[in-house]
């Protein structure tokens, strides 16, 4: 049987990381939570995960800083931009700077769930 | 529209035009902001089902977007009329208020009555009464348990007390921008607020608000003490504030006010302060609802956890019981009985461990409460019978399921053996504990799926039970409590079981239907349209409902069921979720439906769907009745139609329209040049579309929960209202309001088939739910068997065609002609689903009402 896949979710929003955390666990997903992106930080340099979910705009460092940190420590770790200012051009900035996929607020859960199913399957 | 551009600058250029040229581009800018507001109802209202993830940025952004196009809206009602409109500019900044309060109610009290009867609280009004009495509202007034009667001293009249009191100020001076002063201040700060608030007196009006609430209260139940609880906001909510507030128990009406004024001056503890600026929020800005209840003549009370929080795994219900008032028990100060129970019928008790209760509270006689022995024959027996314990724990588990999370409960029985829910919160379970869900997917793989992916998810959550399959009314009488219902038809009868029930799946139906509004009310998990539902599953059957996954297992899957109780709050709970409805509750009512009523004016548009419909409506008669266009200038191009049906159409011609044979303010059909206007003209005035024979009303059609404020009225007896069609040879845009139904169509009809389309939208409203989404569903399957690419979001539908050859364009404008008379009088056959198929059905084999189509007297 295959490892418990793990996944990082930053949102400073509460509710984003209260909605996905059961709905991804339920599908098998090992997930952590964060709202300040200092601790995810400080949380990748402790352990490898598998996906990271983050948010764009937050308060420094941003959404683009952390998953530039990510792909740095940890090249392994697959990272989704979820974003409530979506434009043309932050979903380019931020394919351009790493992430594989980037999803407009709101989403639908099986949107980004049967997304992180599909990346973490790829391997 | 680049042909409409180009229309406009040729006719711009004729001499006496320039002012119809300012005003019609005024009226399609009008349309498409309604259009555009409309949308986003829509759209919002599909975020409330459950399957989406938003957060205040996207309720913000909502906010600002309405506010923008409505404001459009007025604008460009004004540049048509050449009139400024103070009564609708008004109107706006009201409803934009109204959002805003909504919107920043986690720091600011919405307007309300000072004091609230229980009677009337539910979720919708926890930023009123807070979220400990919003949730004791659901319980009494959807569950229907039994609850103390009572009332609420809501958030703005604590918002009057507080700026009375000056507390308000001296608090943002006392912080200034520091709100994370350090502990020494902030107790400082604290003493000087909770002093200034005691040593305050309350004003007259919420004064008296209370004392009238008191003797309200004394009148109808006899109570003459009342137990005084908090309820602030974020009070069990994202912080829970456990014991943190004040509670007075057994206060009379002398003392009523000073008590209050105790239990809100508990909002500046200094232990208070610092336990919200440790928690990120601003350790003064708080607001309290009390809740003032009847008490209880106790002779047991206690607290009951629907899990034990040490044992999560053993999925049993733990009671702690005492003789009297639960005072003692609640606050953990004295020994008590301790059940164990099952969480299943009939909640066998697995194990009992009873003390010896040598005293109990009681209220005493002058107010304020008392410790008394407990008699001597008593002290070793159970302080619950097994009967009383039974009784407790299935009302704690529909409390469970309603809240669909593991619940804090406490309780009390009464003298006389009434059992009394006091309190009811999510479970605070360690987050350790939160951490290890079992992994689900490892678990659910060892049953078999029944269903998957059939239908639509219409309100989620997870449930197991055994399958109940409904035939007909008398099978809702006496439904076990571990009810799955599995019925063919969504109809709306089944709402009268869904209190009881622990989920319903049914064959037909959608997820905007009247049925999944119900089940949402009471937060049962739905799957609607399976189609195979009764197929499936037969009688008796224990099955696991997921309507978060939409997957049916056959059997009890306990660790699907359970993963869901040790969440820390439903999703219906979220601050954003319940924000959004009290957005859309603000902004999407109409209430403004008849033009010809005197009510029908600027200063009586209570949300932002009243303005636009108002506006619309202005707009329209204001171009129909060639008002401000100098006749001997811009006379020649509007007419009225006459077709001998009562259309009141009023036509306004680019070019090549219609022929101006005389003077006169009307044309007839034999005038027409409008090729796709005559095209469209020919299906609506085919024989029979235009029925206006009698048809039997079926008044609870129209009777819905998004209309139950509205006068009920006969939509045949609407009259009929003004309507507009710019035309020219080629083109037509038809704004017509039928009744309560808005048809929009733009069409261009050319020789050049790339130039060619039709845009077809129908906006509804009016009768209840599940009649709507059938005539979304019917006009649907009619626009796409006749080849339209469609879309719609609950009952609005839009459908598009374009690059068609002539006689295709002809053929599908006759269509559309047809389908818009067939829509006039079509709500009150959709009776059920089979009505939906024969009028389908019958449309498209040419029938031409539906009364031919269902037979109906």
């Amino acid at each position: 049987m295959n490892a418990m896949k793990k996944v990082l979710v930053l949102d400073d929003e509460p509710i984003v990381c209260e909605r996905l955390k059961p709905a991804l666990e339920k599908i098998g997903f090992y997930v952590e939570t964060f709202n300040e992106s200092q601790e995810v930080i400080d949380r990748v340099t402790e352990e490898n995960f598998d996906v990271l979910v983050t948010d764009l705009k937050m308060k420094k460092p941003d959404g683009i800083e952390v998953m530039k940190y990510v792909n740095e420590k940890s090249p392994g770790t697959k990272v989704i931009i979820i974003t409530g200012f979506a434009t043309e051009e932050t979903a380019r900035e931020a394919l351009s700077s790493g992430a594989v996929d980037f999803i407009a607020k709101p989403f639908k859960i099986s949107q980004l769930r049967d997304l992180i199913v599909k990346i973490t399957g790829d391997e | 529209m680049a042909f409409w551009k180009q229309l406009l600058r040729d006719r711009g250029r004729t001499r006496g035009v320039e002012g119809l040229k300012t005003r019609l581009s005024s009226f399609q800018d009008l349309v498409a902001k309604n259009n555009r507001v409309l949308e986003l109802f829509a759209d919002a209202g599909e975020k409330l089902g459950g399957e989406y993830v938003f957060d205040i940025q996207y309720l913000h952004g909502l906010a600002r977007s309405l506010e923008e196009e409505v404001r459009g809206v007025v604008q460009d009602l004004e540049a048509l009329t050449g009139r400024r409109n103070k009564d609708l500019r008004a109107a706006v900044e009201r409803v934009s208020s109204e959002i805003g309060a909504v919107i920043d109610s986690r720091v600011v009290a919405p307007k309300a009555d000072y004091v609230i009867d229980l009677d009337a609280v539910d979720a919708d009004l926890a930023e009123v009464v807070g979220m400990k009495m919003a949730r004791l509202g659901e319980i009494r007034n959807h569950l229907g348990l039994r609850v103390p009667d009572g009332f609420v001293v809501t958030t703005y009249a604590c918002r009057q007390v507080l700026d009375h009191a000056g507390v308000t100020l001296e608090m943002e001076e006392a912080f200034g921008g520091d709100p994370s002063p350090d502990p020494d201040r902030l107790k400082a700060v604290a003493a000087a607020l909770a002093g200034r608030l005691e040593d305050a007196r309350i004003p007259a009006g919420v004064a008296r608000a209370i004392r009238t609430g008191m003797s309200r209260l004394g009148r109808n139940t006899r109570c003459r003490k009342v137990a005084v609880r908090s309820s602030a906001l974020g009070e069990d909510g994202d912080l829970s504030f456990a014991g943190k507030y004040r509670t007075v128990l057994g206060v009379t009406a002398a003392e009523l006010t000073a008590a209050y004024r105790q239990v809100i001056s508990s909002l500046y503890t200094h232990e208070v302060m610092r336990y919200r600026m440790d928690r990120g929020a601003h350790p003064g800005r708080g607001l309290m609802a009390v809740g003032c209840l009847c008490m209880v003549r106790a002779k047991a009370a206690g607290v009951l956890y629907t899990l034990d929080p040490s044992r999560v795994d053993e999925k049993v219900v733990v009671v702690s019981a005492v003789r009297g008032l639960g005072k003692a028990v609640v606050e953990g100060v004295s020994v008590a009985d301790r059940f164990v129970v099952a969480r299943d019928a009939p909640y066998d008790v697995l194990s009992r461990d009873t003390v010896v209760k040598d005293q109990m509270t009681v209220t005493a006689r002058e107010g304020g409460l008392k410790r008394i022995p407990v008699p001597e024959a008593q002290r070793s027996e159970p302080a619950l019978s097994e009967g009383e314990l039974r009784e407790l724990v299935s009302g704690a588990m529909r409390i469970e399921r309603y809240m669909k999370c593991a619940q804090d409960i406490e309780w009390a029985v009464d003298t006389d053996g009434r059992l009394y829910f006091l309190q009811a919160r999510p479970l605070r379970l360690s987050p350790t504990i939160e951490v290890r869900q079992p992994d689900l997917s490892g678990v659910v793989n060892r049953y078999k799926v029944l269903m998957r992916d059939r239908g639509e998810v219409a309100c989620r959550g997870i449930a197991s039970g055994r399958v109940h399959i409904v035939e007909n009314d008398d099978a809702l009488g006496d439904l076990p409590e571990d009810a799955v219902l599995v019925a063919r038809t969504s109809s709306p009868r089944l709402a009268s079981a869904m209190s009881r029930i622990q989920a319903v799946i049914t064959d037909v139906g959608t997820a905007t239907g009247h049925l999944a509004a119900i089940a949402r009310e009471f937060r049962v998990p739905a799957i609607v349209d399976t189609r195979c539902a009764t197929d499936l599953l037969a009688e008796g059957m224990e099955v696991t409902v997921d309507a978060e996954e939409n997957r049916v297992y056959e059997g009890r899957v306990d660790e699907l069921v359970h993963s869901q109780l040790l969440r820390r709050s439903a999703f219906e709970d979220a601050a954003e979720y319940r924000l959004l409805r009290g957005i859309l509750g603000k902004a999407a009512p109409l209430n403004l439906k008849d033009p010809q009523s005197s009510s029908f004016t600027a200063s009586n548009c209570a949300t932002y769907h009243d303005i636009i419909r108002y506006a619309h409506e202005k707009a329209v008669e204001e171009l129909s009745s060639g008002r401000r266009m100098n006749p001997s200038r811009n006379g020649r191009f509007v007419r009225r139609l006459e077709l001998g049906i009562p259309l009141d159409l009023v036509m306004i011609d680019l070019g090549g329209g219609f022929r101006k044979r005389d003077k006169g303010r009307s044309v007839g059909p034999g005038d027409l040049t409008s090729k796709p206007l005559c095209a469209l003209l020919d299906g609506l005035m085919t024989e029979g579309v235009w029925a206006t024979g009698p048809a039997d009303m079926d008044l609870d059609g129209f009777m819905s929960s998004a209309t139950r404020a509205a006068p009920l009225s006969n939509p045949l007896a609407a009259r009929v209202e003004h309507n507009l069609a710019i035309v020219s040879e080629s083109y037509l845009n038809l704004s017509l309001h039928l009744g309560y139904h808005f048809n929009i169509v733009d069409a261009h009809l050319t020789d050049r088939r790339d130039e060619n389309y039709i845009y077809f939208r129908f906006a509804g409203g009016v009768t209840e739910m599940a009649r709507r989404a059938r005539r979304a569903t019917l006009l649907k399957r009619i626009l796409v068997a006749n080849d339209f690419v469609v879309e719609g979001r609950q009952d609005l539908v839009i459908g598009r065609i374009k690059k068609v050859p002539t006689d295709v364009m002809k053929n599908r404008l006759r269509i559309i002609g047809r389908l818009v008379g067939f829509t006039r009088q079509l709500d009150i056959h959709l009776r059920d689903d089979d009505a939906l198929e024969r009028c389908v059905n019958g449309f498209l084999e040419g029938r031409n009402s539906p009364l031919d189509c269902t037979g109906a007297s």
